[in-house]
């Protein structure tokens, strides 16, 4: 048998997954040949240890909450699409207005003007940049889930 | 089993928030645990854990309901885990703290024997983050999630000796790893 073929049934043995006829191929090999059994000694030695390690299970509060927490950020989730979709509709209906009403009235003055465009200009800028920044913060916060 | 989860996904399907309910009662934990495997924070796989039912939700339509549930939503899982490796590989700033290793249990904390076994988590922690998303996962399965050769095969879709070869050099690799860590 290939060597490489040999080593990898090592885990099937360790793990008691072969059928018998792999089995006594194995402790055959085994029995001749000190490097396989150095391979398995390797092995074993990852094995015990993570034989010995579990993973931690969380609080019962945790898992009694567990529902109530995702029942939340569904709703949450559905609230931000009608949301956005209310605010895009606003926004353009609002701009289109305020080009069509405000900006191409030829009657008003041109200084006004000026001024309001340069207040939407720069409010837009703020708010996507103060947006950007707190939702980057909130990604990294790990503890956005405890209640200060 | 197979039918109950069906039957959930398609009452889902059918608008039912209730169904939901049922496969998060069933699937929780085991979500949790699979996430925490393969991203070794706690907070990080309770979140996935948690987007991964938001996406059942929003996926219901997709699900084919001649096909086991649980592997549809293992894939869910994992693709949820590499997206949050491949953000923390992004954003360096944001890795994970690499000795917190409170996720980790040992058979027999005792006072006396618990350096040792702080360290050895640590050892093995520091490995596990070490090896590739795929050496990570088959480890995973089988030391920590217990489960059979025929069960990962069946889960991950591929032969019985293809778990073998997998977990042969997945185990090989998380020695070598740890030998480096002593």
């Amino acid at each position: 048998m290939d060597p490489e073929e040999l080593k990898i049934l090592l885990a099937g043995y360790q793990d008691g997954e072969l059928d018998p006829e792999q089995k006594r191929q194995v402790e055959q090999y085994l029995a001749q040949s000190p490097e396989l059994r150095a391979e398995l000694e390797k092995l074993n030695r990852v094995k015990e240890v993570t034989d010995k390690v579990q993973y931690k299970d969380l609080p019962l509060e945790v898992w009694d909450t567990y529902w109530q927490n995702l029942y939340r950020r569904l709703e949450r989730g559905i609230g931000w699409i009608f949301t956005s979709i209310g605010a895009a509709i606003v926004l353009i209906t609002g701009l289109y207005y305020l080009v069509k009403d405000y900006f191409l009235d030829a009657a008003l003055p041109l200084l006004p003007k000026l001024g309001v465009g340069a207040l939407i200009v720069g409010g837009s800028f703020l708010f996507v940049s103060v947006a950007r920044q707190r939702l980057f913060a909130y990604n990294r916060d790990r503890y956005k889930e405890v209640q200060r | 089993m197979r039918e109950d989860d069906n039957t959930l996904m398609s009452q889902l399907k059918r608008g039912k928030t209730a169904a939901l309910a049922g496969l998060v009662e069933k699937y929780k934990k085991q979500a949790y645990f699979l996430a925490l495997g393969m991203v070794g924070n706690s907070d990080d796989a309770y979140d996935i854990s948690q987007e991964a039912f938001i996406r059942v939700y929003n996926s219901a339509a997709t699900f084919d309901e001649s096909k086991n549930f649980f592997p549809w939503f293992y894939s869910i899982v994992t693709n949820l885990c590499r997206n949050l490796l491949r953000k923390r590989q992004v954003h360096a700033a944001r890795t994970v703290d690499i000795d917190d290793v409170d996720y980790m249990l040992t058979d027999c904390e005792t006072p006396e024997s618990g350096l040792l076994e702080d360290e050895e988590k640590r050892r093995l922690h520091r490995a596990l983050l070490k090896l590739s998303f795929s050496d990570r996962e088959i480890i995973n399965l089988n030391h920590f999630r217990m489960m059979s050769y025929d069960e990962i095969a069946t889960l991950l879709t591929i032969p019985k000796g293809t778990v073998m070869s997998r977990l042969y050099y997945a185990r090989k690799r998380l020695g070598e790893y740890m030998e480096k860590e002593e």
